[in-house]
């Protein structure tokens, strides 16, 4: 037997055809498959803008007495933003139940944000006080304008949630102290006088 | 009065002249395309009616007594099937009238409901179809679970069945937010958010930090198109709900009555 007869032995014109069509038929499905599942996710969102302006703090009142802070509901319905006002600031939480994404209401009476799908309660730092939230309630970005006023960022949740967890060594339903580091100072927080 | 015998001597009451017209139209070339076995009065006759009509040919063409009981099968898989036809019709006729578009969907939904003749029971038939379709597919489920119908050679085609169990529960999840009123919209926004804890897909879950899946590419953006259910997820949820799911269900719908006539109707226990 010559070289030439060995070698089409091996590698037979039927086993030659039988493997390129199979591949040929895996790499057609398979990119199909891999180009079906991208038509999935948009590279263009017309979302509403992730940034608004949230006027001057001097126009949110400043907790008097015995309070703590006032909540400032204005911006709730349109930016899913509560303002909250504490005698030393102010900061921006984002109205988003960390649970499952419903809108908590604010009850000042009971000084706790409440949420109506499963029920979880935060108080006014947005820690879980009660209910199955696995953390607290996310802030939002403040920053100044050149007139003073102050533009809210809330876009990304995500991506910003988890930078803060990357400090964070177990995930809990109060602030870390090295979370605290985050929360009470820039962008998340605006020192005001009182 | 006059009667007459046919051939087997029985009595007819048909007049001879009528009789000879329905011999001819029997003997034409179309009613016998139509109806090729006539009439089925042996039993390889009755085999050859079930194996000859399209529609028959759902069914074996031989079924044991017990296998019609009510008592064993509910007929739960049977008013499903009819059920699904009911929510098929409904839903197209609803199709006209209803816009998936952010301003018009609930508006649409009300007209239905107020405006457009019979809109308002086309509307609850397809409502409640859903929810008894749901009802129905979990009884039948019990049913085949306590008459031991999942056993061999009948593995498969109980797998189809759990198949056919979430195309169901994820019609049902769908057809939920079109109507775009509070109730479906925080009920989708929680369930779409359960999606984001997925096991390295979904940007909440475990491992997909290693996959680098963040809000904007994990599962639940595939999902509804976006960061937050908006006009992308209600346009997602009706093209899944109208075209893509119920092409799916009939598909394995039809592997899963074929495979009921190939296997046979379990017996008693």
């Amino acid at each position: 037997m010559d070289k030439e007869n060995e070698f089409e032995k091996r590698v037979s014109r039927r086993k030659f055809f039988n493997i390129a069509g199979w591949t040929g038929l895996f790499a057609f499905f398979g990119s199909s498959g891999a180009a079906g599942a991208r038509f999935f996710y948009p590279k263009v969102l017309y979302e509403p803008a992730s940034t608004f302006n949230a006027g001057r703090p001097d126009e949110y009142t400043a907790p008097a007495g015995n309070e703590q802070a006032v909540v400032d509901e204005r911006w709730k319905k349109s930016q899913r933003v509560w303002m909250v006002r504490t005698k030393e600031g102010i900061y921006a939480m984002v109205a988003i139940c960390t649970h499952l994404g419903c809108t908590p209401n604010w009850f000042p009476t009971e000084v706790r944000f409440k949420c109506p799908c499963h029920g979880s309660n935060y108080n006014t730092d947005g820690e879980v006080v009660a209910g199955p939230a696995p953390e607290p309630l996310f802030r939002a970005k403040i920053d100044l304008a050149p007139d003073g006023s102050m533009i809210v960022t809330t876009g990304l949740l995500g991506i910003r949630r988890a930078n803060l967890q990357t400090q964070k060594k177990t995930l809990g339903v109060f602030w870390t102290e090295e979370e605290k580091g985050v929360i009470w100072k820039p962008p998340y927080f605006l020192q005001l006088k009182a | 009065m006059s009667t007459n015998l046919n051939n087997n001597n029985e009595v007819s009451f048909v007049p001879p002249f009528f009789k000879k017209i329905f011999e001819y139209i029997k003997s034409t070339p179309v009613w016998k395309s139509i109806f090729r076995v006539g009439y089925p009065d042996t039993m390889p006759k009755r085999m050859a009616v079930m194996r000859s009509s399209f529609y028959m040919h759902i069914f074996p063409t031989k079924v044991g007594v017990h296998g019609m009981k009510i008592k064993y099968g509910w007929c739960m898989g049977g008013i499903t099937f009819f059920l699904f036809l009911l929510l098929t019709i409904t839903g197209i006729l609803l199709m006209f009238y209803y816009v998936p578009e952010e301003h018009r969907a609930y508006n649409d939904m009300k007209d239905l409901r107020y405006v457009v003749p019979f809109g308002m029971i086309l509307r609850n038939m397809h409502r409640w179809g859903a929810h008894g379709m749901v009802f129905t597919v979990i009884l039948h489920m019990i049913r085949v679970f306590y008459t031991g119908s999942y056993k061999p050679p009948r593995q498969f085609n109980w797998t189809v069945g759990v198949l056919l169990l979430l195309i169901t529960l994820m019609l049902s999840f769908t057809g939920y937010l079109l109507p775009w009123d509070q109730l479906g919209f925080w009920a989708v926004t929680v369930g779409t958010n359960m999606a984001s804890a997925t096991p390295l897909l979904g940007y909440e879950g475990p491992f997909s930090k290693y996959l680098g899946i963040q809000i904007d590419n994990d599962i639940r953006f595939a999902l509804i198109g976006g960061t937050r259910i908006g006009p992308n997820a209600l346009v997602r949820a009706y093209v899944w709900h109208c075209v893509g799911l119920p092409l799916i269900a009939t598909a394995l719908m039809i592997f899963h009555f074929w495979r009921i006539r190939k296997d046979g109707f379990s017996g008693p226990m």
